[in-house]
């Protein structure tokens, strides 16, 4: 990996994802940072991508490494960390069962991604099948279920929607440029973890192999 | 271009960006206008409009609270200004003043706007020498607010409908 990448493209990409993922437009509070909670999942995440070799600590952080770039590379991890965390906020919907739903739905399948332990491949298009679900849920399925519509009728049925599942569902309408900015957080994400500096697979089944003494060295 | 030099500039590069996201989300700007004039005022290049502002203390001196405080908007799109968010609180205690009641939910508009501008104010301290204002310092201000917004026994006095607007 180059030093340009490494000092100012994946930090910049990663505050990129933790600046627009923050903002929601037309909301009393503009910008809202990661909670405690996602912050946790974000650091599952780091913690799946070092395991699956996506992302490969050593070549961030090692002590033949100047300072300077030790320092660079604590970045790298850092602002990785935030931008994770950052992306599961923008995912999870903003109130009632669907909130809570996805919150636990996020932490039982990254748990399970770090038991399946899946490689570099598999676990970035497993990130993008996840992260393209939840969008798709929360951005169009919850947020149509949510529009009050212009005819009485819609709103009726809204209304009638809402008694039933005890106001459970039903998300507050929000801006249409939270969903592009949504998108653009998910696929910025996606750019910079697969941009992150990661193990051969061959490289990480020979080290795997060699720590449970599979493979005796000559 | 040397990777020491490279990476001493993607360093610099990030934490201003870092300091730049650190400081809007604790600035939680509503408008570009804020986002810009809060930025101008970090390096101390912000500066209220004063055509706007003189417009604004005219419509305030005629009563005219609303244009005023529009002007007053124009005048400091950034709400950064400490002495022009103390006329905007002004103008909504002296639209809001009753002889009789007063108008809470102004007040309460007044309170937030001379909260923002003793926080705006260097040391919280705050005095505009203005001879058409009754009262010339943030606290005055502040306490006439709250104690319009405070319901005790002297609401009841008959004698207040003697009192004047300040």
């Amino acid at each position: 990996m180059t030093a340009a990448r490494e000092a100012i493209a994946l930090p910049i990409l990663f505050l990129l994802v933790l600046l627009a993922g923050g903002v929601h437009i037309g909301a009393a509070d503009p910008l809202v940072p990661p909670s405690p909670y996602v912050l946790v999942l974000g650091a599952l995440i780091v913690r799946v991508a070092i395991q699956s070799g996506a992302l490969a600590p050593e070549q961030l952080l090692a002590s033949t490494r100047s300072t300077l770039a030790n320092l660079n590379g604590a970045v790298v991890l850092a602002t990785m960390w935030l931008a994770s965390a950052q992306t599961i906020a923008v995912l999870i919907p903003d109130s009632g069962v669907p909130r809570l739903a996805f919150s636990v739905f996020f932490l039982m399948l990254l748990l399970h991604t770090a038991a399946a332990a899946p490689d570099r491949q598999r676990l970035l298009r497993s990130l993008a099948v996840t992260f393209g679900s939840a969008f798709v849920i929360k951005f169009v399925v919850l947020d149509t279920l949510s529009t009050p519509g212009d005819s009485g009728f819609r709103r009726a049925l809204l209304a009638l929607f809402d008694n039933v599942t005890a106001g459970a569902l039903i998300q507050a309408p929000q801006h249409p440029l939270n969903a592009y900015l949504a998108l653009l957080v998910v696929a910025l994400f996606l750019m910079g973890v697969f941009l992150l500096p990661f193990r051969e697979p061959l490289e990480r089944y020979s080290s795997l192999n060699a720590a449970a003494g599979l493979i005796r060295k000559p | 271009m040397s990777e020491t030099a490279t990476r001493s500039i993607g360093l610099v590069l990030v934490s201003a960006f870092a300091f730049l996201i650190g400081w809007l989300y604790v600035r939680q700007p509503h408008t570009l206008a804020q986002v810009t004039g809060g930025l101008s005022a970090v390096v101390g290049t912000y500066s209220v409009d004063e055509r706007a502002f003189a417009d604004a203390r005219r419509f305030f001196k005629n009563d005219q609270f609303v244009e005023a405080r529009m002007a007053f908007d124009r005048a400091d799109p950034a709400v950064r200004d400490a002495r022009t968010q103390f006329y905007i609180a002004y103008s909504y205690y002296r639209q809001g003043w009753g002889r009789l009641s007063h108008d809470d939910r102004l007040y309460t508009e007044g309170l937030a706007a001379i909260d923002r501008a003793i926080a705006l104010a260097p040391g919280g301290r705050l005095v505009v020498d203005d001879p058409a204002l009754g009262m010339h310092t943030a606290e005055e201000l502040k306490a006439e607010l709250e104690a319009g917004l405070r319901v005790d026994a002297s609401d009841f006095n008959p004698a207040r409908v003697f009192t004047s607007r300040k």
